[in-house]
Formats: structure tokens, C-alpha cells, sequence
């Protein structure tokens, strides 16, 4: 999908599959495009071009379908601060389809709202104002909870509840979740798989992992970096190297040819050892490079919709 | 499921404290119209008037004579700002607000959305001008006793005097009339709140239109033209207390105001659906 505020494009012929049962962190900067993409998949802002398709129906042409069973939750919870939390849960709900009273009770608990929801909205912490649009989220039953910027406002300890509810949400309800952020560490903790927007194009998508591990890179200490990478690179076991410390092997390279090389060649190691790559390592990297490379490298699983323009029947 | 979604929103409505503004200014209004009749010999150019067209002024300077003079400013002043400032609330205030973005992440199409806001609206409108009739009836009440019914609204060439039965009959069928005028300007206001602008701007846009066409109607070389303006439609509430009520008059401009409504109706709708709802 494609999205263009006048002559300003804002997301650039995206294409993403959210498998069911992930965490799927959408990352990227401010204006990167992730609330446009995110708009997008909610019916809340047209795209200029391309379809999007949620729970297997087109946002567009079968709203009711494609959001009955989607929850979501934006970076400032916006409630009816006059009304009570309670009142506000049955106003959101009823948007989707009528709730009992058992159930908002259980959603009520679920969140650890107790007997404030009864208070108006307007004595809520920030905290609470967040369990209630959680809570809004929840009420219909999702299947798919998509959260913009959750994260945003909240202190370590919001922090720090948010990260463990939105895992209790994946592992006791088995809820498919699709969160953006800009937040690398609370992604890189509960995320199975990422996509990276970068001025409104995407410049990576696949698992978490395959991030991190996209580059073997290993922190070499010797007497002269320079030009022991220009005799590393010239043996063809390593493809580059980085802030005059780091060198990436060569796919099939193992650490220890590299200890062997050098050694032979009459150079001093002090120091060789394999560096994981941080989720903010591989960010910046991307975001440095402009992230074609890194595209296509990192796109290891093929989103299903990239040939065709229509809605898949399942998924 | 139409029903619960309209139950909401007269909840977020009435649950709102501006949204009672014009019920108190009403009552602060009509008791201070009231007691400036009492206590001053305001009544006495109506006394003159009625005994110079050979009637008794005594039965006629009555509570229902009081509420119907009341009436005239609060139609044409307050009650096009009240209905005007919940008419441009309805959208562009959630919008601001943000539980706009909350509500369009659920299943519910736009046009049914504005439907239902639409309808809260108008029984808003409907509320008002009930309220209008009964505080300016029990508090006229309060101070004059009950009597006959005169009524003189010189723009129209109105000079009636009724019974008191008869003449509460034509009060009641002026307020219900009046929800005419209420429902058109609130749909004015919220067609401009279905727009991308902030909520006072939408109110400010709606109550402008309002006034240009006052004043257009007003223009006495436009006499000719003022079928063609908004307001010249809005007042037929006051063609029944004409002797004869001119009902040719009252239905043409009863379908012309459901025409102007329609308009505003699916042009705020066209805006909105169109509009990219964002943060």
C-alpha cells in the first residue's frame, strides 16, 4: 500500500504479512509512516494505492468483516474523562457488538481495573487510563490487537507492565499482536518478528533473530586494524568492516580461520571474539545505509500477498 | 444495535456539563424577562395596544402572553448558539479529543457513525425547545396569572388574541415548530464539524451562516429574494399565531428545511468520508 499526503509520500508501496500468533513490532522513526501504515490496516486513512486485508477481508470494502475481531490500542489513551470507566468500555464496545456484564466484568478484572471502573475516567493515573484501553480492546474478543506507540508517556514501571501484559495477551488469550514502536530495547524484548520503515519504505522484515544475527560480526583487537581487514578482505574471509574494531565474516567463515590468517600472516591478535548484534546496532546500521542492502538480505520469508492485489481467504 | 450506539452517545452528550449551558441561560433569561414585566410598567404599550383594538387588557396579560414574548429573543438569539455549539461539537470534538481515532478502530461504517450523532443531535435540539416552552411557561407562570393569549410580531403582520385553551394550543404548536429551526442549525454546525476543524471553529462557521443570512433576509431591497435564505424558513414556528395559520407557508418551508437538511447531511458526509482520520 501506498499513502501520499499531497506531494509528501508517507508510506511507499509497503508490503507486510502479519503471520498469526506473532508479536509484530512495526519500528521505525517519527514520520517514518507506521500511524499512516497503522491507520491503514484500522480504515481510519485511505491509501492512495493497494489494499489491506485484516483477518482475511479488505478493510475498505468489508470493514465490519475485516475489524470484528480487532482490538487496538493508540499511544494516548483517549477516553470520555466525564464518564465513568465502566461507561466508557460499554460506549467503545457497543461500536463493535453488545457486551454483558459477565464479560465486562472478566475484561474489568483481566486488566486489574477492580472497582475503579465504576470512577470517573477523569480521577485515573495515566496507568490505569492505559489498563482501560486495554481493557476497550479486549472487550470484543480480538483476535488481533494492534498497538501504536503504547509505550509512549509511560514511566519504567508502565513500562515494565505493558512488556509483561502484552506477553500474558500472546500466551493465556493466544492473541496475534502488532505493535509499532520506536522503542528498540521494549521491542527487542517481546517481539518475534520486526518490519523497518524508513522515510514511509520498509528496509527490513523478517524474524527478530535473523536481525540480529543478519551480520557474524566479531570484535578484533590487534596492532594494525586497517590493515589486517585489507588482508582478511583480500583472503575473501570477511565482507567489512566497522568503527575500526569490528570485522563481518564472510558467510561459512568460521572465527577461528580468521585467527589462523592472521597469526600466519605475522599479526598480533589480542583480542577475537563474536559480537551479537543489538536490535539498535542493526536499526542504526539501517538507517545509516538507507537499508537496501539490508532488505534484501533480511527478507527471509516472502510475504504472501507481494503477487497478488486481493485478500487471501484465510490468515 | 442503531439503538444502543444512539443510547451512547446521548450518554457522552448529556454527560457533558456545556452541554446544559443553554438549559441554564434559558432559565436566567426568561426569569429576568419575567421580572422586569413585573416589577416595571413594561406591559403597559400592550395594554394600550389591546384597548385600542377594543379587547380587555387585564385576561390577556397573562403568563402564557409573558412565555410567548419571551420566546421571540431566545428563538432568534439563544438557542441558534446552543444548538449551534453541540451541532459543531459532535465530531470535530472527538476528533480533538482523539476518541474519534477509538471509535473508527471498530467495526462501524462512517455513514452510520454520523447517523447516529446526527439523531443525537436533533433530539438535543428536540430537549432545548422542550425545555424552552416549560420554563417559559412555569416561570411567567410564577408572576402573571393565567389568562387569554396575545401575540403581536409585527415582521410577520401577526396581531392575535386567543382564549387561553386555545392560545396554549398554538404555544405547543410554535415549540414543535421551533424543533425545526433547533434541528436545521444544529445540522448546519455539524455538517462544518464533520470538516477538519477544530470545535469552535465548526460552531463559529455554523452560527455565521446563520447570521449572513439573517442579515440578507433583513435587507429591505431583498424582499423580493427571501424565500432563497435559510432563515426566512426558520421562522415559520411563528406563523401559527397568525388568526389564520398560512399552512401553504408552513409546508413549503417544512420541506425546504428538510431539503437544506439533507444537504448539510451528505455534505458532511462526503467530507468525512473522505477525511484521513490521524492522531
Amino acid at each position: 500500500m501506498t499513502k501520499r499526503f499531497g506531494t509528501r509520500v508517507a508510506v511507499d508501496e509497503l508490503t507486510l504479512a502479519v503471520p498469526r500468533g506473532e508479536i509484530f513490532g512495526l519500528l521505525g522513526h517519527n514520520g517514518a509512516g507506521k500511524s499512516t501504515a497503522i491507520g491503514m490496516m484500522l480504515g481510519q486513512v485511505w491509501p492512495t494505492a493497494g489494499t489491506v486485508c485484516v483477518c482475511g477481508h479488505d478493510v475498505q470494502r468489508q470493514r465490519r468483516l475485516a475489524l470484528a475481531k480487532v482490538g487496538a490500542i493508540f499511544e494516548t489513551p483517549a477516553c470520555y474523562d466525564y464518564l465513568s470507566g465502566g461507561r466508557n468500555l460499554e460506549i467503545f464496545c457497543q461500536y463493535t457488538a453488545p457486551v454483558s456484564r459477565e464479560r465486562l466484568r472478566e475484561v474489568v478484572d483481566w486488566v486489574g481495573l477492580g472497582t475503579r471502573i465504576d470512577s470517573r475516567v477523569q480521577t485515573y493515573s495515566h496507568g490505569m487510563r492505559a489498563r482501560l484501553a486495554l481493557a476497550q480492546a479486549l472487550l470484543p474478543r480480538p483476535e488481533l490487537l494492534i498497538l501504536d506507540e503504547p509505550a509512549d508517556g509511560l514511566d519504567p514501571e508502565g513500562m515494565h507492565e505493558l512488556r509483561q501484559t502484552i506477553l500474558r495477551l500472546h500466551a493465556e488469550l493466544g492473541l496475534t499482536l502488532l505493535l509499532s514502536s520506536h522503542l528498540l530495547g521494549e521491542v527487542e524484548q517481546i517481539c518475534t518478528r520486526i518490519a523497518v520503515l524508513r522515510q514511509g519504505r520498509m528496509v527490513f522484515e523478517g524474524p527478530l533473530a535473523a536481525a540480529k544475527q543478519s551480520r557474524n560480526w566479531v570484535r578484533l583487537v590487534t596492532d594494525d586494524f586497517v590493515a589486517a581487514t585489507q588482508d582478511l578482505e583480500a583472503a575473501g574471509l570477511i565482507g567489512g568492516a566497522r568503527d575500526g574494531r569490528y570485522v563481518a565474516l564472510t558467510p561459512g567463515v568460521a572465527t577461528c580461520a580468521i585467527a589462523r590468517r592472521l597469526v600466519e600472516s605475522g599479526r598480533p591478535v589480542h583480542e577475537l571474539a563474536r559480537e551479537e548484534q543489538t536490535l539498535e546496532s542493526f536499526y542504526l546500521e539501517l538507517m545509516r545505509a538507507g537499508g537496501e542492502e539490508a532488505a534484501g538480505r533480511g527478507d527471509q520469508h516472502p510475504s504472501p500477498l507481494k503477487s497478488e492485489n486481493r485478500c487471501p481467504k484465510s490468515e | 444495535m442503531f439503538f444502543l450506539q444512539l443510547r451512547n452517545e446521548l450518554w457522552k452528550l448529556f454527560g457533558k456539563k456545556r452541554t446544559y449551558i443553554g438549559f441554564v441561560m434559558f432559565l436566567l433569561a426568561q426569569n429576568i424577562i419575567a421580572l422586569v414585566f413585573k416589577f416595571t410598567h413594561a406591559s403597559s404599550p400592550m395594554k394600550r395596544m389591546l384597548e385600542s383594538a377594543g379587547h380587555a387588557a387585564d385576561p390577556f396579560i397573562s403568563g402564557l402572553t409573558i412565555a410567548t414574548i419571551m420566546l421571540v429573543p431566545v428563538a432568534v438569539f439563544l438557542l441558534p448558539l446552543y444548538v449551534s455549539l453541540v451541532g459543531g461539537d459532535l465530531v470535530a470534538k472527538e476528533a480533538e479529543d482523539g476518541t474519534l481515532r477509538m471509535i473508527l478502530s471498530r467495526p462501524i461504517s462512517r455513514g452510520r457513525l454520523l447517523a447516529v450523532k446526527w439523531l443525537a443531535g436533533a433530539i438535543f435540539g428536540v430537549v432545548l425547545c422542550v425545555a424552552l416552552g416549560v420554563f417559559g411557561l412555569a416561570f411567567a407562570g410564577l408572576y402573571f396569572p393565567w389568562g387569554g393569549l396575545f401575540v403581536w410580531m409585527p415582521e410577520q403582520n401577526i396581531f392575535g388574541v386567543f382564549g387561553a385553551n386555545s392560545g396554549l394550543w398554538r404555544y405547543l404548536a410554535a415549540h414543535v415548530m421551533l424543533t425545526t429551526e433547533a434541528v436545521s442549525i444544529m445540522a448546519l454546525a455539524f455538517m462544518f464539524s464533520c470538516f477538519n476543524v477544530k470545535p469552535a471553529a465548526a460552531t463559529i462557521l455554523g452560527l455565521s451562516l446563520v447570521f449572513v443570512s439573517f442579515i440578507l433576509e433583513h435587507i429591505p431591497y431583498f424582499a423580493d429574494y427571501r424565500d432563497w435564505f435559510f432563515t426566512y424558513h426558520l421562522h415559520l414556528w411563528q406563523l401559527v399565531f397568525a388568526d389564520r395559520a398560512p399552512w401553504w407557508r408552513v409546508g413549503q418551508s417544512l420541506s425546504l428545511l428538510a431539503g437544506f437538511n439533507a444537504t448539510f447531511f451528505a455534505i458532511g458526509l462526503a467530507v468525512f468520508h473522505t477525511r484521513d482520520i490521524k492522531s
